[in-house]
């Protein structure tokens, strides 16, 4: 059956070259992260909720991959370190993206940022072992970054070229970490995204010669569960006797069969054979939530998907200001959401900050000053009029997508209805995914339809990739994240005072960047991305809830997934 | 995909041109069924109209996921199109590639086919081999292949990709008939009397072999309309455009069988299963009519006597 | 002799025709590994660590690339087919396609020379009984089921015996997800199973063309005159079925059967996916999806080698049955 590819497939939290920022000084859940910006964190050993319930049963996962199970569990490898991050490997402290950052230290007890915030102490954490027995010790985490030096393919987050890591060095239990310029934009990579692997196994010959390319098929890690066994069909994974959150994880066994494609796998949910789903399921309601009381489903947004317009000159028509507010203004979000997204993903709006995740840098009024707070028809015809284009002498534009992306392509049915009514005839054009590619990063297109496949703690990560001029290069040449070449050297200023700002300033920053978003409309976000979520409570409890967003709740967000199996328990078990 | 295998053992060339062919059809039932069934089809491609009210049936404008009703006739999308509206305008897409696409490939078959057989010797070879080739080459890996490739799937790629994939089988047939025939006195009489090469072939040879190569053209025909709906399906076609194998991505993608919509699936399936049928038939037909012992027997009745018990 | 040498040879020269065009199609069309890998690693690594990682998998672009096709012929050889770059970056190719051809020459390979051998017989038993029940309703439902499409018919079978009946048949999958492969009963029945839907799709779609096209062949084949000759001699009517006019009404479809395993193939790949039957059909498509070259090309290469052995197969079946073949060395 046809999996529907949907851009959450491609959702996972992490970064891409550009710098980024946390603020992580946000208030904490369990940990709390203080203002000051020596940044420390003060935390006790084990500051992790204590085990409360008892140990037994089984959780199954319904997260489609599309392809078998190749068992390999290699946490450098994009393709399948979502499986093995989290549940085997653990990351130094856990960033929750969903709480305005909050942090749980994990193999980190504490940090402390050096004057500047150009280094950064972490405190191991005692008593932890891999789960092949061996101690765990700070050694361990300055391997893990130093093999990122010696190998480049591994090092996923550029943090020794584009972060600008200098030295990473262990004494006794604590690991400092060195950089050439202020890094708070990174702590949420190199503290929450990097697995620690164990430096006695990574340093044998057989893995030291490719680490990059190292299938590992038994992964031996910190965390709450070992693979045993994996088949192409499935992956089972049993509880880590040596994990050092004593009690825990209360989930003994976990069962993660490799759908192939989302009808099987939506079935089994529906069913009740699978308990934690993140699929996008069509018409969910009838297909899922009403088949039993226990099946719910909550799936927060975290990242965009918008039109990206062509601005370089060369394109005269969507480099035109008004052309783009029309378009902005004529759409009806809340359709598209309808429609093209079975309500399943909020709209988003012109701001580009998404919401409710990130509340805090939402300016409503300004949104409604602008204009863009609900559809207005009129004035997009106006807009277009000023222009010189009308229902009866239309603008002829053509938006790239990819082929296969069904819910896409049903967004832009609607996107095309709206845009017919100001006299904008638009002409959707599936690409393959390779050609897509190349025409978005070269510039080769009127308008194109994506969404980043990243996130961060705060709106900064994302709308840094789209809008900073360092991230996109002229017509004809590859861009990284900016396609649609938008350069305006006032928003640069405000990313690069961002990373050593205080979090109130930062807050004002990004709203400052999203009135930029509202003057200049350089790119026009259209729905909001989700971590797709499904849950069923009949025997399985502890799963995140928009009252309690502990971790992004999607099996395929890391090492989320990790935190979301420690607080899962088996309510037959108790 | 099944392959539309051609009978050429029965397929006498027949020195008559066409006559006792109409008789022939109106007198098989087969024929009759699928010949009607292609003109409805015919009908409904010319003039989408007259069968339903909707006149942009890809646009988003009912509610969606109504079940079937008076108003829509087999219910709505889930995207709020009607689908039987979808089905009507569809047609024309798929028979134009059908026909167009079996059209080209028989002419090629044809051409490759004929010539060989006629010249013999080593551009026989040549050519034979490459028929061979590209018939055993897997079409359907090559034709994925080739569509990914191409980057975007218009109905030109597609309809290029069934041609070229799709001419070899009919040649080969064409070059086994031709071959039996070469030496045929009218043919040796038509070439002591100096015709050229390209007339005899032409004019004399080919008006002999129209039933195959009416045959060739329904097989081709078919192999196209399954191939492309094939292709149409799993997502290579153009989703935008309005056919029937569009319709089936779509309805699979949106699972419709499994969220209450079937008939969103059933439908457009069922129509090129009809068109299909519908070619199947005449050639069928035909080869009734061209080899006689394959009508079909009559059953006689005969009238028994009946015996006194005295 | 000159026959096995002639189709031999044949075999041969196909072969390096569609490896040499299975090795520049990619070559000549847009897209290129390494953009396809910098989409796959989402676009995270910079371009020398791209460069790296296709190196260790394999990847010297900028070899000559006479080199590289000589190369790729030894590689496709060899069996070294690469390592994956699609959504299993970094599996073997060779591995993918060991655990995936098992289950496409069981279930496709098993279903379609079941297909033909009880079409062909049906056909026979159709045409002897010429004028009866069997052949007046043969021949228009087996006309209508050869038409079908190969994936309509596995929905409908999936929409009856799977949606209808809330999964009384499987739909998908080779076997449960939850089993681990052994040799036991109950997985054998497991796999068994799920097997059935998918093969009543080839078995539905497939077997009237057999039939139809056998029983045409036997009709002809028993108005020739040795076959009236036979009767006349007195032989019984089972032997004259089988041996005078069977054996040669068969010929014409066993050939036809060769040159049709190009559309198997075709329907192989839609079935697998509308089964989600994880075969080398399914992960073909795959590999399509995901711009994965290595294995793109290393599947295609096994198609046609599996399309030509078949054919070299059934045309040393032919020589076998037809002695006239084996006289004039030719066809």
């Amino acid at each position: 059956m046809r999996r529907t590819k949907t851009i959450a497939a491609a959702v996972v939290s992490l970064s891409l070259l550009a710098a980024a920022c946390t603020s992580a000084t946000k208030k904490a859940t369990s940990s709390s992260a203080a203002n000051n910006p020596s940044g420390s964190v003060s935390t006790q050993p084990g500051s992790t909720a204590k085990a409360s319930h008892k140990q037994g049963g089984t959780v199954t996962i319904v997260n489609v991959q599309g392809q078998t199970w190749s068992c390999q569990f290699n946490p450098f490898n994009p393709a399948v370190y979502a499986e093995s991050l989290g549940f085997v490997y653990e990351p130094l402290v856990f960033v929750n993206l969903l709480n305005n950052a909050a942090e749980t230290p994990m193999l980190a007890s504490s940090y402390t940022w050096g004057p500047d915030k150009k280094s950064i102490t972490f405190t191991i954490r005692d008593g932890v072992k891999w789960s092949d027995g061996q101690p765990f010790s700070a050694d361990d985490v300055a391997f893990t970054f130093n093999l990122m030096k010696r190998v480049p393919a591994t090092d996923l987050y550029s943090l020794w070229t584009g972060a600008g890591l200098q030295t990473v060095t262990a004494t006794g239990n604590k690991v400092l970490l060195s950089f050439a310029k202020p890094a708070q934009p990174y702590f949420w990579y190199f503290a929450d995204q990097v697995g620690i692997v164990p430096q006695h196994i990574w340093t044998t010959a057989a893995v030291a010669a490719h680490p990059d390319t190292w299938a590992d098929a038994n992964p031996v890690g910190t965390g709450p569960f070992k693979v045993s066994p994996c088949g192409p069909n499935n992956i089972q994974y049993v509880a880590n006797p040596n994990y050092w959150q004593a009690g825990k994880p209360y989930i003994q066994k976990i069962v993660y069969p490799g759908y192939l494609d989302n009808g099987p796998g939506n079935r089994d949910l529906a069913s009740g054979k699978g308990q934690w789903g993140s699929q996008f399921i069509p018409n969910i309601k009838q297909f899922y939530l009403s088949k039993s009381p226990d099946n719910h489903t909550w799936s927060p947004p975290v990242t965009n998907v918008e039109i990206f317009p062509n601005l370089d000159p060369s394109h005269p028509q969507t480099s035109k200001l008004a052309v783009r507010q029309a378009i902005s203004m004529a759409i009806d979000r809340n359709k598209v959401s309808q429609i093209g997204e079975d309500g399943q993903q909020p709209p988003a709006n012109q701001t580009g900050i998404i919401l409710p995740t990130f509340n805090m840098y939402y300016d409503a009024s300004a949104v409604a000053a602008a204009g863009y707070d609900k559809p207005n028809v009129d004035k997009a015809k106006s807009l277009m009029a000023s222009a010189g284009y009308s229902p009866s002498n239309p603008l002829k534009l053509t938006i790239i997508t990819i082929t296969g992306y069904t819910d896409w392509d049903a967004s832009l049915a609607v996107i095309k209805q709206n845009l017919a009514s100001i006299g904008i005839d638009l002409t959707v054009q599936d690409l393959a995914q390779q050609t897509f590619n190349s025409r978005l990063y070269t510039g080769d297109f009127d308008l194109a339809y994506y969404g980043e496949p990243t996130s961060g703690p705060s709106p900064y990560y994302e709308l840094r990739q789209i809008l900073y001029s360092k991230n996109t290069a002229p017509i004809g040449k590859s861009a990284s994240t900016n396609y649609e070449r938008y350069i305006n050297p006032a928003v640069d200023a405000l990313f690069d005072q961002y990373p050593s700002a205080d979090s109130a300033t930062q807050v004002s920053l990004i709203k400052q960047i999203g009135q930029a978003m509202l003057n200049d409309v350089p790119i026009i976000p259209t729905t909001e991305s989700v971590d797709w979520f499904q849950y069923n409570t009949k025997d399985i409890a502890g799963w995140p809830t928009p009252a309690d967003p502990y971790a992004q709740p999607a099996a395929f967000n890391f090492p989320d997934a990790g935190q979301v199996l420690l607080h899962l328990y088996s309510k037959s078990a108790q | 995909m099944t392959g539309l295998l051609v009978d050429t053992s029965g397929r006498a060339a027949t020195r008559r041109r066409g006559s006792g062919l109409t008789a022939a059809i109106r007198r098989s039932r087969k024929a009759q069924v699928g010949l009607v069934i292609l003109l409805v089809f015919c009908i409904v491609a010319v003039v989408p109209g007259l069968f339903t009210s909707v006149r942009h049936p890809n646009a988003l404008q009912f509610t969606p996921r109504l079940g079937p009703s008076g108003e829509h006739w087999l219910g709505t999308t889930s995207l709020g199109q009607d689908i039987w509206a979808q089905l009507v305008y569809g047609t024309r897409q798929s028979l134009v590639i059908a026909v167009v696409a079996g059209l080209f490939a028989t002419v090629l078959s044809v051409l490759v086919g004929v010539t060989a057989a006629y010249l013999g010797g080593l551009p026989d070879d040549v050519l034979s081999m490459i028929t061979s080739v590209f018939l055993v080459i897997p079409t359907f890996p090559l034709i994925i292949i080739f569509a990914t490739y191409a980057g975007k799937s218009t109905l030109i790629v597609v309809l290029i990709v069934l041609v070229v994939t799709g001419w070899s089988y009919g040649a080969n047939q064409m070059r086994a008939q031709m071959l039996s025939l070469r030496n045929r006195e009218f043919l040796e009489s038509a070439r002591v009397r100096g015709e050229r090469r390209t007339y005899i072939i032409f004019a004399e040879a080919l008006p002999t072999m129209t039933s195959l190569i009416v045959a060739i053209f329904l097989g081709a025909a078919l192999y196209s309309l399954l191939t492309a709906a094939g292709l149409q399906f799993i997502g290579l076609g153009d989703p935008d455009s309005s056919s029937w194998g569009t319709m089936l991505y779509w309805s699979e993608s949106q699972s419709a069988l499994q969220t209450g919509m079937p008939l969103w699936s059933i439908a457009p399936g069922l129509c090129v299963a009809l068109l299909g049928v519908s070619f199947a038939l005449i050639n069928y037909a035909f080869d009734e009519i061209s080899n006689p012992a394959l009508r079909p027997v009559r059953r006689r009745h005969v009238k028994r006597a009946r015996v006194r018990n005295t | 002799m000159r026959y096995v040498v002639r189709r031999l040879g044949f075999f041969a020269l196909t072969l390096w025709v569609a490896l040499t065009l299975n090795f520049f199609i990619p070559r000549f069309m847009p897209g290129n590994p390494l953009d396809a890998l910098r989409a796959r690693t989402h676009d995270r690594l910079s371009p020398a660590a791209l460069e790296q990682m296709l190196t260790s998998y394999g990847f010297k672009p900028h070899q000559n690339i006479f080199v590289q096709y000589l190369e790729y012929l030894r590689n496709m050889f060899t069996g070294h087919w690469g390592i994956s770059i699609g959504a299993t970056l970094g599996e073997p190719v060779s591995t993918i396609v060991w655990q995936a051809l098992p289950w496409t020459l069981g279930l496709v390979g098993v279903t379609t020379v079941l297909a033909f051998l009880l079409g062909s017989l049906i056909g026979v038993v159709a045409a002897w009984r010429r004028g009866g029940r069997l052949d007046s309703v043969l021949p228009p439902v087996f006309v209508v089921t050869s038409a079908l499409p190969y994936f309509w018919v596995g929905l409908m079978l999936i929409l009856v015996f799977s949606v209808w009946t809330h999964g009384w048949l499987p739909s998908d999958f080779n076997y449960d997800p939850d089993l681990l492969p052994e040799f036991s009963l109950g997985f054998i029945e497991n796999v068994l199973k799920h097997a059935v839907l998918p093969a009543a799709t080839i078995l539905i779609a497939s077997i009237g063309a057999w039939i139809l096209t056998m029983r045409n062949n036997m009709i002809t084949t028993l108005a020739e005159d040795y076959v009236r000759m036979g009767r006349a001699k007195g032989l019984s009517n089972s032997r004259i079925m089988t041996d005078y006019a069977a054996r040669n009404a068969m010929l014409p479809n066993l050939s036809g059967f060769a040159m049709s395993l190009g559309f198997v193939i075709t329907g192989s790949i839609l079935v697998e996916y509308v089964f989600n039957y994880p075969g080398l059909g399914y992960q073909l498509y795959n590999a399509v999806q995901n711009t994965d070259y290595p294995l793109m090309q290393a599947l295609f290469m096994l198609f046609t080698v599996a399309v030509l052995v078949a054919l070299l197969v059934c045309d040393f079946a032919i020589a076998w049955l037809d002695p006239r073949v084996r006289a004039t060395g030719s066809r």
